[in-house]
């Protein structure tokens, strides 16, 4: 099983690294920091505080659109260029195909968080401020976002177009980035409006829990710069985002066990 | 329809376009789930994995990852099947020369050229060492070479006591290779058996070619084609069918009368191609009386 899965995962790899819209985005991602380098000499003293808040930012964004992408492409395209014939012909089961593409564009999409990091690492290093643990939570929690968003995607790959696919991804990690502020602005609203809320915040992963610096969690302020959230706190989070990425996988496996490939 | 493949036997499975062979081949392995009915492969219900791990397959028209090289794509087949990683790497080089491709080896599967890609497919289909080889459209895409090497690599399997069930348009490569023939149209099994089964090996009519005398005189020329129901004349040969139960020796002896020399005399049989068409016509006036 593991040798079937890891097969799949290698060439999803394989495939993924030769996507050239990767490259111009990790371009992107270092000229976001060298920006950052530039912002933070205009305000001064605060030449860190902008590079971790830039470079964090950097990657919880180009990182979920990555994940958007490849989660939307790279299994459709199997469908649609029939290499999937090929393989599921073969004694692999289904959901053993689903699970090693995410765990493919797992791999991809941490080594482009390790090179955001890195890039990251790196402003910080030149404006001589250590990484601290903070960084270090933050930059776990971010990774995490990243591969909860790609099991989304490939939730919605398994039964839609590209297209439609990337729609719904980018609006479930829209709404879960602000479910806190979205429950709060529900408070006063109409029943119905209440009701429907919280049905949607329900089948919505609460990705803010990745993004928690400047937020305030159970009455404190929580910040990369000062006050950040504890190891257990970045434990649990692994957990509940680790239990989103089994659950849409699950998913996505049972749709695309019933798919035919014509 | 219903129909079981002999093991150790080479199949052909023959219909026009949109008959139904290739949804049949793709239900088979597992691609389509069927809508009724129950099919077995080496005594396993369909879709059944374990079935899978003895059969290899070559979908039509095969896509392939292209940024893959053949070994590359061996190794994933291999790794799919759980073939041992020894067994992997000297099965790829045995299955890469078999099938012709020892140049490309280095070359990336998008700078292949179609008959490149269905030889690589049917090297992908072996990796597993299988029972049984399921084929789709194997010849499409080969250029005359290309076609009698995949007729010999079919043969060759058979041999080895495999199984190769392969579905093709190309009626010469069914008649020369199968041991076992399935013709369908419009989805429904129109004939099935051996080609000495399903051909009518009833005299049909006489194929005669002779060579004749440069200055044959016009009449002489009308007294030997009268009665003839194909006739071709090229330079000094004659050739022509008479009926099946025409008197041929009275023939032969007008023939020699003139001064002809006999090049062949062969009673003409039912052809599979001729069997093709018949079945094909008789399932579209099914349709139509049905209509």
């Amino acid at each position: 099983m593991t040798g079937r899965i890891w097969a799949v995962a290698l060439n999803t790899f394989r495939e993924a690294a030769r996507i050239r819209v990767l490259y111009g985005i990790l371009v992107l991602v270092i000229g976001a920091n060298l920006l950052a380098l530039v912002l933070g000499e205009m305000v001064a003293g605060e030449e860190a505080r902008v590079a971790r808040d830039v470079g964090l930012a950097g990657i919880s964004l180009f990182g979920s659109l990555t994940a958007i992408f490849l989660g939307v492409f790279l299994l459709y395209t199997e469908v649609q260029r029939r290499t999937i014939h090929v393989i599921v012909s073969k004694p692999i089961e289904r959901w053993e195909f689903v699970v090693g593409k995410y765990l493919g564009m797992a791999l991809v999409l941490t080594v482009l968080v390790a090179l955001f990091a890195a890039a990251m690492i790196a402003m910080l290093v030149l404006q001589d401020v250590g990484v601290s643990s903070a960084v270090a939570k933050a930059l776990v929690l971010a990774w995490l976002e990243v591969l909860t968003v790609a099991a989304i995607a490939i939730f919605f790959s398994s039964f839609s177009t590209p297209f439609m696919s990337g729609i719904f991804a980018l609006a479930m990690w829209a709404i879960g980035r602000v479910t806190p502020d979205v429950e709060a602005a529900s408070r006063d609203a109409a029943p119905w409006i209440r009701a429907l809320t919280r049905v949607t915040l329900e089948i919505v992963p609460d990705l803010h829990l990745f993004a928690v610096s400047g937020r305030t969690l159970d009455g404190a302020h929580v910040s990369i710069h000062a006050d950040m959230v504890s190891w257990g706190y970045v434990g649990v989070a692994s957990l509940h985002g680790l239990g989103w990425i089994v659950g849409l996988l699950a998913l996505a496996a049972l749709l695309f066990h019933r798919r035919d490939f014509v | 329809m219903t129909f079981s493949v002999e093991r150790g036997h080479i199949f052909g499975f023959v219909g026009p376009n949109g008959a139904g062979k290739t949804t049949t081949i793709r239900t088979l392995m597992g691609l389509i789930r069927p809508s009724g009915g129950e099919a077995t492969i080496l005594g396993q219900r369909i879709p059944s994995r374990a079935a899978r791990f003895k059969v290899g397959f070559l979908p039509e028209s095969p896509y392939f990852y292209d940024y893959l090289t053949v070994g590359e794509l061996l190794d994933l087949a291999g790794r799919l099947f759980g073939v041992p990683s020894d067994v992997r790497k000297k099965r790829a080089d045995e299955l890469i020369s078999r099938v012709g491709l020892d140049r490309a080896r280095t070359q990336n599967l998008k700078k292949f050229s179609k008959g490149m890609l269905q030889r690589a497919g049917l090297a992908q289909a072996l990796m597993n060492d299988p029972e049984l080889v399921v084929l789709d459209e194997p010849m499409s895409g080969l250029d005359p070479i290309g076609r009698k090497e995949v007729r010999d690599l079919i043969l060759s399997l058979r041999d080895q006591g495999k199984t190769v069930f392969f579905s093709t348009h190309i009626l010469s490569d069914v008649e020369a290779i199968t041991d076992q023939v399935a013709i369908i149209a419009r989805g429904q099994l129109q004939a099935h058996g051996t080609p000495a089964e399903l051909l009518r090996r009833t005299v049909l009519g006489v194929d005669v070619t002779v060579r004749t005398a440069p200055e044959l005189a016009p009449e002489r020329l009308a007294e030997l084609t009268a009665g003839a129901t194909r006739v071709r004349q090229v330079g000094d040969e004659l050739s022509l069918v008479l009926a099946a139960d025409a008197d041929v020796d009275a023939w032969l002896a007008r023939a020699h009368a003139v001064g002809a020399k006999v090049v062949q005399v062969a009673p003409r049989h039912e052809t599979l191609e001729e069997l093709f068409l018949r079945e094909v016509a008789s399932a579209d006036a099914t349709r139509g009386a049905r209509a």
